[in-house]
This record gives C-alpha cells, sequence and structure tokens, in this order.
C-alpha cells in the first residue's frame, strides 16, 4: 500500500513539475527563439500569396504543446479522460479531470500525414479503410504505442457525446473493450424541427448520471459552484472565440479560415480554462488591430469563400495557397462557426439546463433544414460569393445532404458552389491533383 | 407482391400500413394500432430511380436504395414512414427524404436511447414508445386500447419463441436456406397473425426424430442475408446455417431471461423486451458483450465455422469486425468476413470464396 501511495506521489509530483516548471520554461526558451527569428527577419516581407502571419500562431503552438506534454505525465497523477469534442466537459474540469481528445490528436496526426502508418496497424486486425480516419488514426495510435506528441496518458474514463456522430459510439465501444475503463454516454436524440420536451429531460437526466460517474472516477462529486465557475469560463472562451471569427466579416478578411482550423484547437481541447480565453483574448485583439490596418489573411482578397465540414486536414495548407493564389479566402467555415454557437448558448445562472440545450442544438445534431439555413446565414453575414462543400469520406453526418445543400445554396443566394470529395485525415481517400484540377475549374467559373 | 398485399390489406381490412427502415422498433405498437409495418431494407439490387445520386457512394447500398425508392414514389402504397434511429446515415435520410423532397407523406423517427440500462434511458425509451403511439394515434384517428398492446405484445411473444425454436433446431428441419429464411423474412411484410401462422406451420415440418441435416453447419453474424444467393452458394457447396446473427433476423428474435410483466403497464413490458435482445452496436455500448454472445451462440449451436457477413459501409458493424475476429481466432474457429453490397447476385469471387471456406471448415471436421 505504501508503494502504492508512494508510486501515485511520485506521479503526482512529476506531473505538478511539468505543469508548473518544465512547461513554463520551455515555453519561455521556446518564446525567446522565436523572438530572435522574428528579429532576424524583421523588415523582411513574406513571399508568396498569405499576408503575415498570426503573432498569436506562435503562442498556439505553445499552448498546446503544454496541453500534451502535460498529458504525458497525467495517468497516475490527477484523473484522466479520453473526451469526445462535444462532449459536456464542464462537469470534469472541476474534478481536476486532464481531459484528452482523441478527435483533435487524430486531427494532428492527419496534418502530420501519419494516418496511413497508424491506420495500417489496425487494418491489420479487421477495421476498415472505409471507416471514420479519425478513429482509425486513434485506434491505430492505440495499438502500436506511437503518436507525435510523445505519448497520450492512458484514460481512467472515456465519455461520449453522439452529438456529433454516431461513429464516437462505436469507436468508443472499441476504446472501452481495450482498456477496461468506464465509458460513460451522453446520447442527446437528433433534432428534428424543434426537439421534444422529453429528449431535453433525457439530456438532462443523463447529465445528473454522469455527475455521479465522474464523481466516483475522481472520489468526489463536483460542487455546482465549480460547475458554475467553469461554464462562466467556457461560455466566455466560446464567446471570444466568435469574436475571432467575426472579425472576418471585414474586408479584408485579417485571417484565412484556414487559420481558423488550427486556432480551434484551444476551444476544442481546453475550452473552461483561463489560459484558453486568455488566448482568444490575444488572438481577437491581433485581429481587431490587423482589421484596423487593413492586413489581410491574404494578400489580395477578390473572392470570398464558404467552406462547409471538416477541413482535409492533410493538405489545408496546398488547399488555402492554391485558392490565395488566385485571391480566394475561405473567410467562413461550418465547422468553426459551430463551436462558436453551442458554447455560447450555455449560461452560468443555469449550467445543467443551458447545457442541455447547448449539447443538443448543435450543427451536426439538427436536421437539414436548420444546415441549411446556418450555411445561407454564414455566406450572408460573412458576403461570400461561393462556397466549397467538402463531402468528406470519413464524416457521413456531415456530408449526407451536401448535394441537395449545394442546389439550394446556389439557387436561393446566386453564388457558386462546388462539392469536393475529399477525407479529413487519410490521404489516400484524395487525389490531390485532381481535387486541385476541380478547384482551378472551380475557381475560373468567377471570372 | 408486397404492394399487391398492402394493398389488398386496405382495400379489405381498411387497414393503414407504414414503411419502416431497420432496424429495430417496436412492432407490437403498430400491431396494437391495426397498422400494418412494411419493412424497407433497401431493397437490394440496382437503385430503382436516380434520387440515389442525391447520396454519396460511400453511404451504405441500405440507405441509397431506400432514398431511390422512396423518392422514386415505390412506396407510396403506404400511408407512412417510421425511421428508427440506427445510425448516421438513416439518421441523415431521415432528414433529407422528409426535409429535401422525395417523402411527403407522415413520417416518424423512432429514437431508441443508445447504451445499458440507465434510469435516464429507460424513462427515455418509454417516453419514445408512447410518442410513437400517439403519433400512430394521429395517422389513425384512433387512440391506442392498452389491451390491444397487451395483446399484441403477446402475438409477438409467440412469433419470437416460435422464430426461436425453429432457429434453435434449425438443422431438423428438411427445408433449405433460401426457403427457410425467405419464410422468416416474410414476416418483414406480413400481417402478424398470419406470419405466426406461416411460422407455426413451418415448426410442425421439424423432423424431431430425423438425423439432422447432413452438411457443414455455419454460424453467420452480420446485417441482413442479402444476397440471397449467398444461401444457394452456401447450399451448393454442402454447408448450411445452424445459427444466425443477422441484424435483420436472429437478432431481433427476443427471447427474455426474465419475463416481462404482460398484465402491467404494456409500455414498461416493451422497455423490459428492448432491454432483453440480443446484443446489437446500434444500440449497445458493450462490444464485449456482443463477442461473448455469438461465442456463446457458436458453441450451443455445433457450428463449424463463422461467417462475418457485413454491407460495405455499415459503420455499426464494421467496428466490430476486429473484436469478433479475435474472439473466434483465440476460440480457434474458421472464420471467413464477406462484405458485399445489397447486390441481387454473388459474384463469382465470392462464391468462390465460399466454396474454399467450407471445404477447409469440412476438412478440418474430418480430419
Amino acid at each position: 500500500m505504501i508503494g502504492v501511495v508512494g508510486k501515485l506521489g511520485r506521479r503526482r509530483l512529476e506531473y505538478e513539475v511539468v505543469k508548473r516548471l518544465v512547461g513554463p520554461l520551455l515555453t519561455e526558451v521556446e518564446s525567446a527563439r522565436a523572438r530572435v527569428k522574428s528579429f532576424r527577419k524583421r523588415g523582411h516581407q513574406p513571399k508568396g500569396p498569405f499576408g503575415p502571419p498570426l503573432e498569436s500562431a506562435r503562442k498556439l503552438k505553445e499552448l498546446m504543446t503544454r496541453h500534451y506534454l502535460e498529458g504525458r505525465y497525467a495517468d497516475g497523477a490527477v484523473p484522466v479522460a479520453w473526451v469526445t469534442s462535444g462532449f459536456p466537459v464542464e462537469v470534469l474540469r472541476p474534478l481536476g479531470f486532464h481531459a484528452v481528445y482523441p478527435e483533435n490528436h487524430a486531427a494532428l496526426c492527419a496534418v502530420q500525414r501519419v494516418v496511413p502508418h497508424l491506420s495500417e496497424a489496425i487494418e491489420q486486425q479487421g477495421y476498415s479503410r472505409d471507416l471514420c480516419s479519425y478513429p482509425r488514426a486513434d485506434l491505430g495510435s492505440v495499438v502500436l504505442q506511437e503518436t507525435p506528441v510523445g505519448r497520450l496518458p492512458r484514460p481512467d474514463l472515456l465519455c461520449c457525446c453522439t452529438n456529433i456522430c454516431q461513429t464516437t459510439l462505436y469507436w468508443y465501444r472499441a476504446l472501452a473493450a481495450h482498456f477496461h475503463v468506464p465509458l460513460v454516454l451522453v446520447d442527446p436524440p437528433f433534432v428534428y424541427g424543434e426537439a421534444k420536451p422529453h429528449h431535453r429531460e433525457y439530456v438532462r437526466d443523463q447529465l445528473e448520471e454522469l455527475l455521479d460517474v465522474a464523481g466516483k472516477v475522481a472520489g468526489r462529486r463536483a460542487t455546482m459552484d465549480e460547475i458554475v465557475e467553469v461554464t462562466r469560463l467556457a461560455r466566455e472562451g466560446t464567446l471570444l472565440w466568435g469574436e475571432c471569427l467575426a472579425e472576418s466579416r471585414n474586408r479584408p478578411a485579417p485571417w484565412t479560415g484556414i487559420d481558423g482550423f488550427f486556432h480551434i484547437a484551444p476551444i476544442v481541447a481546453l475550452r473552461g480554462k483561463p489560459e484558453c480565453n486568455a488566448y482568444y483574448r490575444q488572438l481577437r485583439d491581433e485581429l481587431r488591430h490587423r482589421v484596423d490596418k487593413g492586413i489581410g489573411g491574404i494578400r489580395d482578397e477578390r473572392h470570398r469563400l464558404l467552406w462547409d465540414n471538416l477541413p482535409i486536414w492533410f493538405d489545408v495548407r496546398g488547399t488555402a495557397t492554391l485558392l490565395a493564389e488566385r485571391g480566394f479566402n475561405f473567410v467562413c467555415t461550418s465547422y468553426t462557426n459551430a463551436w462558436a454557437e453551442a458554447g455560447s448558448r450555455i449560461d452560468p445562472a443555469d449550467p445543467l439546463g443551458s447545457a442541455v440545450i447547448a449539447y443538443t442544438d448543435i450543427i451536426l445534431n439538427q436536421d437539414l433544414g436548420k444546415r441549411y439555413a446556418t450555411l445561407a446565414r454564414l455566406a450572408e453575414e460573412y458576403t461570400c460569393d461561393g462556397a466549397v462543400l467538402h463531402s468528406d469520406r470519413s464524416c457521413k453526418p456531415y456530408s449526407i445532404g451536401q448535394l441537395d445543400l449545394k442546389q439550394r445554396l446556389a439557387k436561393d443566394l446566386g453564388i457558386k458552389v462546388m462539392v469536393l470529395e475529399a477525407d479529413h485525415g487519410d490521404p489516400r481517400a484524395y487525389a490531390v491533383e485532381q481535387g486541385h484540377g476541380r478547384l482551378t475549374a472551380f475557381m475560373e467559373s468567377f471570372a | 407482391m408486397r404492394k399487391a398485399y398492402v394493398a389488398r390489406q386496405r382495400e379489405a381490412l381498411g387497414r393503414k400500413s407504414v414503411a419502416v427502415l431497420p432496424v429495430h422498433y417496436p412492432k407490437e405498437i403498430l400491431t396494437a394500432m391495426d397498422v400494418l409495418a412494411v419493412e424497407l431494407w433497401g431493397p437490394p439490387g440496382s437503385p430503382r430511380g436516380p434520387e440515389a445520386g442525391r447520396l454519396q457512394t460511400y453511404v451504405c447500398a441500405v440507405v441509397r436504395n431506400a432514398l431511390a425508392f422512396m423518392a422514386g414514389g415505390h412506396a407510396d402504397v403506404v400511408d407512412a414512414a417510421l425511421f428508427p434511429h440506427t445510425c448516421d446515415s438513416v439518421q441523415g435520410l431521415a432528414t433529407l427524404v422528409t426535409d429535401f423532397g422525395g417523402w411527403s407523406k407522415p413520417s416518424f423517427v423512432f429514437q431508441h436511447p443508445k447504451g445499458p440500462t440507465r434510469a435516464s434511458a429507460r424513462k427515455f425509451l418509454i417516453a419514445e414508445l408512447r410518442a410513437l403511439a400517439a403519433w400512430l394515434g394521429t395517422l389513425t384517428g384512433r387512440p391506442l386500447d392498452v389491451e390491444a398492446l397487451r395483446r399484441a405484445i403477446r402475438l409477438h411473444r409467440a412469433i419470437d419463441e416460435t422464430k426461436a425454436r425453429v432457429l434453435a433446431r434449425r438443422e431438423r428441419l428438411p427445408l433449405s436456406d433460401r426457403e427457410l429464411y425467405e419464410a422468416l423474412r416474410r414476416g418483414e411484410w406480413l400481417w402478424p397473425e398470419e406470419h405466426l401462422d406461416e411460422l407455426r406451420e413451418l415448426e410442425g415440418k421439424l423432423a424431431l426424430d430425423a438425423p439432422p441435416r447432413a452438411g457443414v453447419p455455419l454460424m453467420v453474424t452480420g446485417y441482413v442475408p442479402e444476397p440471397m444467393a449467398l444461401l444457394d452458394a452456401l447450399d451448393d457447396a454442402g454447408a448450411y446455417v445452424v445459427r444466425d446473427d443477422w441484424a435483420a433476423v436472429g437478432r431481433r428474435v427476443v427471447v427474455p431471461r426474465c419475463a416481462p410483466d404482460l398484465d402491467g403497464d404494456p409500455f414498461e413490458a416493451l422497455a423490459t423486451l428492448y432491454y432483453e435482445a440480443p446484443e446489437c452496436p446500434t444500440r449497445s455500448l458493450d462490444q464485449e458483450a456482443r463477442t461473448r454472445r455469438l461465442l456463446s451462440l457458436y458453441d450451443e449451436s455445433g457450428a463449424r465455422g463463422v461467417i462475418v457477413h457485413e454491407p460495405k459501409f455499415c459503420e455499426p458493424e464494421a467496428f466490430d469486425v476486429p473484436a469478433i475476429k479475435r474472439a473466434f481466432a483465440e476460440r480457434g474457429a474458421p472464420l471467413l468476413y464477406l462484405e458485399t453490397e445489397l447486390e441481387t447476385e454473388l459474384s463469382g469471387q465470392t462464391t468462390t470464396r465460399l466454396e474454399a471456406f467450407v471445404e477447409m471448415v469440412g476438412a478440418r471436421r474430418a480430419a
């Protein structure tokens, strides 16, 4: 027993040292190095079609590096939860859980183009390549014990919310069978028209059950005051993220939608934490400064586009460059917008009641009529003259209906719309040359 | 044949009918409301019309074909549609076809809860069952008669019990697999009392004193026995399905460990039956429970090998395949993974794989 306590104590000590000393120190070193690099480059105009890089990008890297660094030492030190992106994490934060977002991790794997390698490891076990590339990347990472972030902590609890897709349910079933740890489910019914009262009640009841389960794993139950405070932070962070996105309503947009895909990471993985909000405050201020100075995300913004669905993570830069060279910028995306909408509905005055609405009424959990209304509103608010709907082989709930959405958006708004078939994580499912050829033809149609 | 049957039901009995998408729904409530359920598993073959093109080709054939079928007017003989909340694709179909065109008749989405028995889920399930009954009440113009629901539950209990007996003694039934599964699947659209009569007739054919059927007994797990030519191919190769866990057939036969109280609140009884149903990835959180059940079926059936038969792009099923493979490999049981796409015929390549598998399993037994 003393040995176990000693081991736990050592893990906790390591975790705290990394969190309070090593992480900040590395951040300072990295920051100093970046400042030196920036000093050397002073006066140099960046080449290419993009505007000057965002200063906040460096801070983003520091923030996420620290998050994953802490994660390496979290298991055995603090309770660890693996959490789907749409999970009501506000219930876990007060209990000191270190939350790992496998979707965020999989996106990182996709950017690093390691999904095929990770996926092949589980394809050998019988997983189909037709399955979403996120779970394939993560399950592959679990099996191989390889990850671009060094190490993921072993979960004590798996937390799945099906408001983004049912795939998460099957994915977390497999994780539960692998790790043999409790799996807690929040299952918000899909909203056709308006949510029925018993649907809302069901979500509320599940949140109450979640409080019990999380409390058992953590050894204590979160108090309502604690939940209120985390909810306040989560709401503030979400509103700040929304303010960042809204800056792109200006002409030129001070950043690109592609930038947004990367800067979304904190609101997904660190929602409800002060450092998340501090980051978005900095980003918002920088974007406002750029707007004031007339600095655009691309140098010559001539056309403004809407992007629907997740990005093609492994070709984000390639796609953005192709478009920027011709004066096209993705000024808004339905995906990044979803993170500004959902959390803004949570209310510290009624944390659980508002969480019911926030975590049920999200874009992927609503009917196509509401999807259409959101896309049309975004296209108008951001004065888009075109839209690219990414038909994502890895995301059926996001992609079903896009062929009808294309027709409607084009007809009702008089904008040009194209459907681009690709995959958010697996380069084997996307012919880049073909895709770029289609995008080029699409852009030529604006002439 | 189904269209004519549905029309006759309306003309002769004034009975309304509802097209039902896969998989799980409380048929007892439809029966109690005197509504005929006509299940729509695709149908198989090429999509019947261009509307399938409104869905990407990476969406499963069951849903693409259903869209073409409904939007093409082929299901217009029914009065309404019911979409169980099975998966992302059925969920998407339910909004696509009703919000963006293809189905203008009434529709209802039955959102069954996922995961284990929890107080929240059971309460929600009962509320959904009541909501479905209320919707059917609007459709038929009659409120639910609670006694009729109790009778319907008893009727469907009798159907499941008869099916379970037939399936458990399948090797004593002098029928080919195609004949057996065609008979069982008539329950997807026949009025339940007629189906029960047919099942009892089928049960009467059980030759309990005769020696068991010759051939290699195999177990199948998967979604739906399509193409039916699969069964012919097994027959030709000298094998037969001794136990099945197809979502469309064996996995929907509920044999409760504890009998529900049929004299009490019938909605409570339906909720109990829901949680007593065999493990299905479209409802359950416990992958290991499914593999345990499959191993148990395998052991009790005397099967000599397993076929995992899945439709392409079926996520709920595909995520379980590695665990099933692993479990049967540890047991030393031969396993064949077969992926089909709701085609009407079996490819020569697939037939060859089946023949080779049956030959291999047969040789193991001989050895």
